[in-house]
């Protein structure tokens, strides 16, 4: 007897983990499917970089996205800097394409959010994403957060937050934080100003000194106007 | 004085080879802004290779703001040359003409006739560094239009609006002139010690040279005295193209260049109130 309730509660065990599994891949697709309904968008952002050897004011400019890469800031006459392109600022780029093998994680507790965390790995080798790391929130189908770990440009991590556009997905509010190389010219070169006070890059020779931050404030969007590649000229 | 003053002007300005320094000027302005209107796009690349790495800048980087900080970055090189044709020239020139033993038979006092020397070659510095603000920022920004300026610094990327880069500059060339000054007060007690004007121009620009040289060396010998060199603070400019502007750090280099020219300035007044005029 004691045998069929040890067997019974092995294979009530597995199935909650395989119908938890199941109900995981359902719940990554179904937000994709969320996140992929905007084709694409002109968003009016404020944008705030910040990695230790670069000195750049808020920028405030014209964000336009194509889906499924292209993004373009423009500043009407001022320099725009984006990320390298591998590296988009928006979430559909950070999550896996195509087939993918999604592990539940479980709950996690957020800034007081209960999330569900899910790890997705794609099945395509080819691809750049390695592994994705999303916490979802599962009442409003949203992605609150993304670490994605890249072939070639380290892990990125992207924190958002909602507001206006939560039907789209689409975030109020866009923190990244990405892997930065070291940057440095010959001061032969450059003949630099010794005004003695330490620089930025200096300052943050820590631990976070090869972490870069950029922040989007998005202030209003206009959504699927069918934006034609030559936007993205 | 005023009369003095405007005769000193007059021997400054009456000179064809016064008016060398402002072709220089223009002729290398107009070289270095040629050379990027070719192959600028090439030495931005280059520039850029580390934060290009990581970062997509797209806009109009090769703009006027840029060019007039090469120009300016490349000039306050040459400048000092130019200051010290006049400043040089302004006591050696008139002893080596015999024209200071009868400028001296007049009722003013030779301190003054040393400040009213110091005061046409300030003015003429002036004058050579508004020409230079003109002829780089005014044609820079015509050829290559206007946008955010960067600024390379060997371990940062400075970018600075469009909006806020005409002040900077305003108060760079305003620095520029003060660093000018500094070294026209010098070339002018190097005047003073000599009797044709070839000694003290080339005795300024070895100064400069060698000065430079040991204000850029990053060894720990010259370390110490650098802060001590006026040729470390005359590059003080650079600093109003900085985030945040180091304020703190720009007035100390003022305050040395200011010291600098005071005491060479004495120097001066002393040295040729005691000076036996033979020619």
């Amino acid at each position: 007897m004691r045998k069929y309730i040890g067997l019974l509660i092995v294979i009530l065990t597995l199935n909650v983990s395989v119908s938890r599994a199941d109900d995981a891949t359902k719940l990554f697709y179904t937000l994709r499917s969320k996140i992929l309904t905007v084709k694409d968008y002109t968003a009016d952002v404020n944008m705030k970089i910040d990695v230790s050897f670069m000195r750049i004011p808020k920028l405030r400019g014209t964000l336009y996205f194509k889906s499924p890469n292209k993004m373009r800031l423009e500043r009407h006459g001022g320099l725009s800097m984006l990320p390298k392109k591998n590296i988009n600022l928006t979430i559909s780029n950070l999550i896996p394409a195509g087939a993918v093998t999604v592990i539940d994680l479980g709950n996690v507790m957020v800034k007081g959010k209960k999330l569900r965390l899910v790890k997705v790995i794609p099945e395509d080798d080819n691809n750049n994403i390695v592994l994705t790391k999303v916490w979802i929130d599962e009442a409003n189908l949203l992605a609150v957060r993304a670490e994605t770990t890249t072939r070639n440009d380290g892990t990125v991590i992207m924190d958002l937050e909602f507001g206006n556009y939560i039907t789209y997905a689409l975030p109020d509010k866009v923190t990244i934080y990405m892997d930065v190389k070291d940057y440095k010219l010959p001061k032969g070169v450059t003949m630099d100003y010794n005004n003695e006070t330490p620089t930025v890059a200096v300052k943050d020779k820590t631990a976070k000194a090869q972490k870069g931050t950029i922040e989007i404030s998005y202030l209003k969007y206009a959504i699927n106007t069918g934006l034609t590649d030559a936007a993205f000229n | 004085m005023i009369q003095l003053l405007r005769i000193e002007l007059y021997k400054i300005f009456k000179r064809p080879r016064t008016y060398i320094s402002f072709g220089i000027v223009t002729a290398i302005t107009f070289v270095i802004q040629l050379a990027m209107l070719t192959d600028g796009k090439g030495f931005v690349n280059f520039a850029l290779s580390g934060v290009n790495e990581q970062f997509d800048i797209q806009g109009n980087i090769l703009n006027g703001y840029l060019i007039t900080y090469i120009i300016l970055q490349s000039l306050l090189i040459h400048i000092p040359l130019l200051v010290a044709l006049v400043a040089g020239d302004s006591l050696a020139g008139e002893a080596n003409l015999g024209t200071l033993r009868l400028l001296l038979t007049k009722p003013i006092s030779r301190a003054k006739i040393v400040l009213m020397k110091f005061l046409s070659s300030f003015i003429y510095t002036v004058i050579l560094i508004v020409w230079l603000a003109v002829v780089a920022l005014f044609f820079s920004l015509l050829l290559f239009g206007k946008g955010d300026m960067i600024n390379l610094k060997s371990d940062a990327f400075v970018m600075i609006l469009q909006s806020d880069v005409m002040w900077r500059y305003g108060l760079a060339f305003a620095f520029a002139v003060l660093a000018m000054t500094t070294i026209a007060s010098m070339s002018l007690l190097l005047s003073a010690y000599a009797d044709n004007s070839i000694g003290p121009i080339i005795a300024t620009m070895g100064i400069v040279v060698v000065l430079t040289i040991l204000s850029n060396l990053e060894l720990p010998l010259f370390t110490v005295i650098k802060p001590y060199l006026f040729t470390t603070h005359m590059i003080g400019w650079k600093g109003f193209f900085d985030d945040p502007v180091p304020y703190a750090a720009i007035g100390r280099s003022a305050i040395v260049l200011v010291l600098y020219t005071v005491g060479f300035l004495t120097a001066t007044i002393l040295y040729f109130n005691k000076k036996d005029i033979k020619s």
